[in-house]
């Protein structure tokens, strides 16, 4: 029984973590159409802020916080600068991105010298309920992905910003025409979508510690989620997010982990060739 | 209107072959001329192929820097044979095809007297060929490895799974317990590591509760956490490599493994990797190696040397033995020794006398090489993480063999 409440907690947390990291990455590609390969990179990025805020002597909380406003300021300018100039041709934009993604890691690594280093938690330890230990860090980290989730969830169906946002996606010319800034919609939903990584950055640092393939460790893990998911919709991506997260947490618990590894992937595959439109299908929130 | 210079086919070819040559050349090709030279025969030429650049890079320049030390050493002394050293240093870049290619320019273009580095075991493998066989040259391999490396004109000065676990497994036992678990990363330095881990465990009296193999950038491990706190393991013997290992500590420590008394075993651990962690979340944990930055306090040859070295290279590459910094150190120092013996600087000459070549002084101790088994005995050392730093809690009587070829 406590074995059992043990392990549905640390998938459930890592489930969280994938979710967390996925919800910039799905907002990017649903919304904008854009699959952003630098994703990983703004998450290395929130991650490594909170590093500098620790090494600085900040509290590590005032990075956490800093961390999502930087990477998004960050994202808005790349977004009028560079990604803008792709929306013509998604496949070049694939490998725009990630050509940005690797002169951002690369930067990284040359900064922390390919060193790996820790970060601590501003909540520590672990919580104990009878003989059982479960995390106190992953625990909060469970309780503030609901929260950005439910966030995100309001905000686009919600809020007048989230209409546009929505309008723009639809049908841009249509939306345009209502005088509706188009351009500038697409550098706040980029910019929103790197805040939302760079956050998930700052959050994660203290579980995994600080190095500079941190993000592209998730990238691909996060794509299959968007696929899984559904391209077009919020609540796709983040919903095929949970599905890998919980299926790579879980089948090591049950087979070898090498073996569990590859078979996530394999399922994943797959799902995709029955229902190619992924879990949740069509556009809105 | 406004005329922009036409970029012509002929210009954008020579921009372009500028640029493919500087990336072919690399950043990382490095020559450290002789500052004199003997008139008669030009200098000795050493040739360095470690990864500047790539995941280990912090390994593989710690492995420059300490060359350069030594050769500057050797040649403020006189050089060798009455010639100076040349230092020619390439960088593998963690990655075999870019290596191949480097290390041919050192065999084929600068015709180097001498190979020393890679790090990884699929590093060395990829190099050995170029240089042994194809490019008869001396290599000397400087990294604690999984042994079984038994090609004619190849040195081993790094540990082997004898000297890393033939006196440290039964301390564990002492001061861990009976019930090992093996977690391990997917690749051949575990595989075989383990093979001969799980043999001295057995013998010694404990046993190996499980093996488990994860892939190498696993960094969630809940359930093999789970299956150690439940089987009630006493030592995790780790070889799990970076990035898994931080998280994977950090799980042990969250579950209570070290509360309970549990003991943390890592033979690659060194002062590189303590910051991976909080101090707290890796309290007690065991490592043993040839060499610890602490061996300063009570041998002043090691003060020596870490003292010059963090003269000359301030900053992140430290001087350790995970990252083969040692093993560099020791190589270079047994090969001038052969050199010196010999006489003369051709490969049968210097592999010959090489095979038996002895220091009398090293990171650790001193060093000598096992007749014909191309490896070298030297003094092994256990230490203990405590806040943040080592302590010695063991040393090897003598020189350990490596128990190789």
């Amino acid at each position: 029984m406590a074995n059992a409440f043990v392990a549905a907690f640390e998938i459930l947390s890592f489930g969280a973590i994938i979710v967390l990291i996925v919800l910039g990455l799905g907002i990017i590609a649903s919304m904008m159409g854009i699959f952003n390969f630098a994703q990983g990179e703004f998450v290395l990025l929130g991650a490594y802020i909170t590093y500098l805020a620790y090494a600085k002597g900040l509290p590590i909380w005032a990075g956490m916080v800093a961390a999502p406003f930087l990477v998004g300021a960050l994202g808005f300018v790349l977004e009028a600068l560079i990604i803008r100039r792709f929306y013509a041709a998604p496949i070049v934009a694939m490998l725009g991105t990630y050509a940005l993604g690797l002169i951002i890691r690369e930067s990284v690594r040359g900064l922390i010298g390919g060193f790996y280093l820790t970060v601590p938690e501003p909540i520590g330890g672990s919580i104990d309920i009878g003989a059982m230990h479960i995390s106190a860090w992953r625990f909060t980290i469970i309780v503030i992905t609901l929260l950005v989730m439910g966030g995100c969830y309001l905000l686009l169906a919600r809020t007048s910003f989230g209409l546009r946002v929505r309008a723009t996606l639809e049908n841009p010319s249509l939306a345009r025409a209502s005088g509706i800034s188009t351009p500038l919609i697409y550098g706040a939903t980029f910019a929103f979508g790197a805040a939302l990584a760079g956050l998930a950055g700052a959050l994660i640092v203290p579980v995994f510690s600080l190095f500079a393939d941190l993000g592209l460790r998730f990238l691909i893990q996060g794509f299959v989620a968007v696929m899984v998911g559904g391209v077009g919709s919020f609540i796709g991506p983040v919903a095929g997010a949970g599905v890998i997260g919980t299926l790579s947490a879980a089948l090591p618990w049950v087979m070898a982990p090498v073996v569990a590894d590859v078979l996530v992937f394999v399922l994943a595959i797959v799902f995709i060739k029955f229902r190619p439109q992924g879990l949740i299908a069509g556009k809105g929130v | 209107m406004f005329d922009r210079p036409q970029l012509s086919r002929r210009r954008f070819l020579s921009n372009f072959a500028f640029a493919t040559g500087a990336v072919a050349t690399g950043v990382g090709s490095w020559v450290i001329p002789a500052e004199w030279a003997n008139a008669a025969e030009g200098p000795i030429k050493v040739g360095i192929a470690t990864d500047l650049t790539g995941p280990i890079a912090y390994a593989g320049n710690a492995d420059a820097n300490v060359a350069k030390m030594v050769i500057k050493e050797i040649n403020n002394s006189g050089g060798l044979l009455g010639r100076p050293l040349e230092l020619y240093i390439e960088d593998t870049a963690s990655n075999e095809s870019v290596a191949v290619g480097n290390v041919r320019k050192l065999i084929q273009r600068d015709k180097v007297d001498m190979v020393l580095g890679g790090i990884t075991s699929s590093m060395r493998n990829a190099i050995k060929d170029p240089i042994v066989a194809r490019g008869k040259t001396l290599y000397i391999y400087p990294q604690l490895y999984e042994g079984k490396e038994c090609t004619p004109y190849l040195f081993c000065t790094g540990p082997t799974p004898a000297q890393q676990c033939d006196e440290f497994i039964p301390w564990l036992i002492k001061n861990g317990g009976k019930k090992f678990a093996l977690p391990s990363a997917n690749y051949v330095w575990p595989h075989t590591l383990n093979v001969y881990a799980r043999k001295v465990i057995e013998a010694s009296g404990g046993e190996v509760v499980f093996e488990e193999y994860y892939p190498l950038d696993q960094v969630d491990f809940s359930s093999t956490v789970n299956r150690i706190i439940s089987n009630k393991v006493d030592v995790v013997f780790n070889t799990v490599i970076p990035p898994g290992v931080g998280p994977f500590f950090k799980q042990l420590y969250e579950a209570g493994f070290l509360k309970n008394g549990g003991r943390l075993a890592c033979v690659y651990y060194d002062e590189n990797t303590l910051n991976i962690n909080q101090a707290s979340e890796i309290e007690g944990l065991a490592s043993c190696l040839d060499y610890f930055k602490v061996l300063t306090k009570e041998n002043p040859f090691d003060a020596k040397i870490q003292a010059a070295y963090e003269k000359d290279f301030p900053g992140n590459f430290l001087f350790a033995a995970g990252s083969a910094a040692t093993g560099t150190y020791r190589g270079l120092k047994l090969w001038e020794a052969a050199v010196k013996e010999a006489g003369k600087i051709d490969r049968e000459s210097v592999a010959a006398a090489l095979d038996h070549a002895k220091i009398a002084e090293g990171p650790g101790g001193p060093a000598e090489m096992v007749p014909g088994k191309r490896h070298c005995k030297m003094k092994m050392y256990t230490a203990v993480a405590k806040g943040g730093n080592y302590e010695i809690v063991a040393r090897s009587n003598g020189l350990v063999d490596p128990k190789e070829c």
